[in-house]
């Protein structure tokens, strides 16, 4: 009898181990809910109050992707679409706001509000919550729409502009032709809205994510917390699900569009008040927080600035380490859905990762440990291994969408040209695939890098007592710190992640260089 | 001698059918031509031949060989002796063109490796171009590359999938002027999918014609020119119109 071998070995035990470490522990935590006694008395605490709660941060997360995929339709369109001068320093800048933790910006804005307010309360705090999270998620927006308005056939446009004036071609041709994307943005937006708990906290606003982790925390009331995530993981999934096929198909994050002709229009006489929404912007949603930060760390001496630096600096080796080795493990990880589920159609790696993205930071870390709270597994509890699990499971979405579009661009024929001339898999993964989507492992790495670096909503819950990680220390010393000293911090985290930004730029330039990425 | 023989062969693409129980035997070292409209199964024929696809009915045989049988593979495409020109070349875009031709041959030494892809590229006149990458070619010469890295491993069979579809006509001359030198140079046997008959009639030995998944004639150039089949005489027709 033959000894029967795994078709897929890598794929495989990736499945197996993502399986094991993160999506069990999530489900166990949903059998817990129902399981443990307290199910049918949860359900009545849960009640009208919850739902409202759940239906008020339903509002406020809609406005705020309605809003960013608005002006993600502008700005993506402006840098994206016209000819107009440094438009590639606009389409990086521009970014800048959507790698930095939310509550960098919360900090900025509320020091922005205090100027023109006394104090931020009720109204003016849901003001500000909207105006942070608008400023984080435009640049998501603008990412998506503009990767989708880059991949628009130029023939499509021209043939219409040949019948038809600009306006007509823009709003017949050009925007449905970009629906999938605006979809896109519409939820993903939604969702990182709804799940986001450091701005509304920071505000002291009550949102369905606070009031988990208020049960979880305050409380202890874990089952309750737990039964109030399933309703947020519901929400989510439902949502993403039902726009997975736009999510799938269109180019969500795609970099690297070699061979592709984009028609850029040249307006001439709007092209100033291009360049002054472009300013604008830019100035609203970096410039402006970063001055006011400057001015509020500085505005009394540097004395807050020197303590703020030396409270950070047992933070910085570790954060630098955790959000490293997240970036790498949710790189792998992402690589191997997309590559298995692009080429061989195999989709349950993929699936897992959409569905852990689906469920909010908060409820993944109170999953987290509620599975791992225990002897056996008390090694990953007590260390870095749990932060680190989470990192995967929050991120692992991204990087595997991103690199499968960039799969997605390479020509099949590629790969099958090798395999006829007898490359071996793994040489052909080596050879071929990976130097083609190079751009988008490297994209891939930056973007959860930085995710993983400003991460608070997975850390503050599983974070083990004693490890200093920079977001955890900079969000429990501003509760009762003065705001020089916060804003100091935050200066300081803004600087290191900008910092640090530039030094893989260059790392990573030079591996361009070397193995001939530009060809 | 039939070199390739395809036996009942019923191929479908999700619910759609594109081959419907053909049977095809291919002359050895001659130039054979599937001539057909688009969706024809031209190209699914060639595939099936690779091995990059498997039929859903019926056997390939190479070499008297059965390589392929129904939702089976045999022998996998890499011991199968082919090359197969894509239809859009498939060259590695990252790689040039000396590391193109010279990335199949595996386990030997570097000098002959070497000494193989520069007698290949002199061969087609482009030992200058072993340092350039794939798109500072011209059409033609990224056309003679592809031929040039299927050759390199020294195929029986080389298999074209309307590879000069895109050339200007002097190029096309040029290459067809070649595939009969290489047919006699190399002794290979050499099958050749267009839509484009009047190419099919310049340097085919045999032609067979193809709709709908099926076979409608096939023979000598002489033989199909003078075909009674309704099908071929207005596939001619319109296409010389």
């Amino acid at each position: 009898m033959g000894r029967k071998t795994i078709k897929y070995p890598v794929y495989t035990i990736a499945l197996a181990l993502y399986l094991f470490f993160i999506v069990l522990p999530v489900l166990y935590s949903l059998w817990l809910t129902v399981t443990d006694g307290h199910f049918i008395e949860n359900i009545k605490t849960v009640g009208q109050d919850s739902i409202i709660l759940l239906l008020k941060s339903s509002v406020l997360a809609a406005v705020i992707a309605i809003i960013s995929t608005f002006f993600g339709i502008i700005l993506g369109f402006l840098i994206y679409k016209t000819s107009i001068n440094y438009r590639k320093f606009f389409k990086v800048i521009i970014l800048i706001p959507l790698f930095i933790s939310p509550y960098i910006l919360a900090v900025a804005w509320r020091d922005i509000l205090l100027l023109f307010f006394d104090k931020i309360e009720n109204s003016n705090s849901f003001f500000a919550i909207i105006l942070v999270h608008s400023t984080i998620f435009i640049p998501l927006s603008i990412l998506i729409i503009g990767s989708a308005l880059v991949n628009v056939s130029k023939n499509l446009e021209e043939s219409a502009l040949m019948i038809s004036g600009f306006k007509r071609m823009f709003f017949n041709i050009l925007l449905p032709l970009i629906k999938p994307a605006i979809l896109s943005s519409l939820v993903l937006v939604f969702i990182f809205s709804i799940s986001e708990f450091s701005v509304p906290a920071f505000f002291s606003v009550r949102v369905f994510t606070t009031e988990i982790f208020t049960q979880f925390s305050a409380f202890y009331n874990h089952s309750l917390a737990m039964l109030q995530s399933s309703l947020l993981i519901i929400v989510c999934v439902l949502l993403l699900l039902s726009e997975r096929k736009y999510i799938a198909d269109s180019p969500f994050l795609s970099i690297g569009t070699r061979g592709k002709t984009t028609k850029l229009y040249d307006f001439k006489s709007f092209n100033k008040i291009a360049y002054l929404i472009l300013i604008f912007s830019v100035f609203i949603m970096i410039l402006l927080p970063l001055l006011i930060l400057l001015y509020q760390s500085f505005k009394d001496g540097t004395d807050d600035f020197i303590e703020a630096f030396q409270l950070l600096i047992p933070t910085f080796g570790n954060s630098l380490f955790l959000a490293l080795t997240g970036a790498i493990l949710t790189l792998i990880f992402g690589f191997i859905a997309a590559y298995f589920s692009e080429i061989y159609r195999k989709k349950l790696l993929d699936s897992s990762l959409l569905l852990l993205f689906a469920i909010p930071s908060i409820v993944l870390g109170i999953a987290l440990i509620k599975f791992y709270n225990r002897p056996v597994l008390n090694t990953i509890y007590s260390g870095v291994g749990i932060i680190i699990i989470g990192y995967v499971a929050k991120y692992g979405f991204i990087a595997a969408k991103m690199l499968e579009n960039a799969i997605k661009q390479i020509p099949k024929s590629l790969d099958e040209a090798a395999k006829i001339q007898g490359i071996k898999f793994y040489k052909r993964i080596n050879s071929i695939t990976l130097p083609l989507v190079f751009p988008a492992i490297f994209a891939a790495f930056m973007i959860n890098f930085l995710f993983c670096l400003g991460d608070l909503g997975t850390t503050i819950m599983v974070y083990p007592p004693g490890t200093e990680i920079m977001p955890i220390k900079v969000f429990t010393i501003m509760a009762n710190a003065p705001e020089s000293l916060t804003s100091s911090m935050v200066l300081i985290v803004f600087l290191f992640t900008i910092s640090i930004i530039l030094i893989l730029f260059s790392i990573f330039r030079k591996i361009f260089t070397a193995y001939n990425v530009n060809y | 001698m039939s070199i390739i023989k395809l036996k009942n062969i019923s191929y479908s693409y999700d619910e759609e059918r594109v081959l419907d129980k053909l049977s095809l035997d291919i002359e050895k070292n001659k130039i054979t031509y599937l001539l057909g409209n688009s969706g024809s199964g031209k190209t699914t024929i060639l595939r099936l031949i690779t091995g990059l696809e498997v039929p859903q009915e019926g056997n390939v045989y190479i070499e008297n060989v059965l390589v392929s049988i129904a939702n089976s593979l045999i022998v996998p495409p890499e011991k199968r002796k082919i090359g197969y020109i894509f239809q859009d070349l498939a060259l590695w875009p990252h790689f040039t063109v000396y590391k193109n031709i010279a990335f199949g041959l595996q386990n030997k030494k570097e000098s002959d490796i070497e000494k193989k892809v520069l007698d290949m590229l002199d061969f087609f006149g482009l030992k200058d171009s072993a340092n350039k990458f794939p798109h500072q070619l011209s059409g033609g010469q990224q056309q003679m590359i592809a031929i040039s890295r299927a050759l390199v491993l020294k195929p029986k069979i080389l298999l074209m999938d309307e590879p000069l579809a895109n050339l200007d006509i002097k190029s096309k001359r040029k290459i067809l002027k070649y595939l009969v030198l290489l047919k006699e140079n190399f002794n290979l046997s050499i099958v050749y999918v267009t839509h484009d008959h009047r190419e099919a009639f310049e340097i085919a030995d045999d032609i067979v014609v193809l709709n709908d998944g099926k076979i409608q004639d096939s023979g000598s150039t002489e033989k199909i020119k003078n075909s009674d089949n309704e099908f071929v005489k207005d596939f001619l027709e319109i296409e010389d119109d």
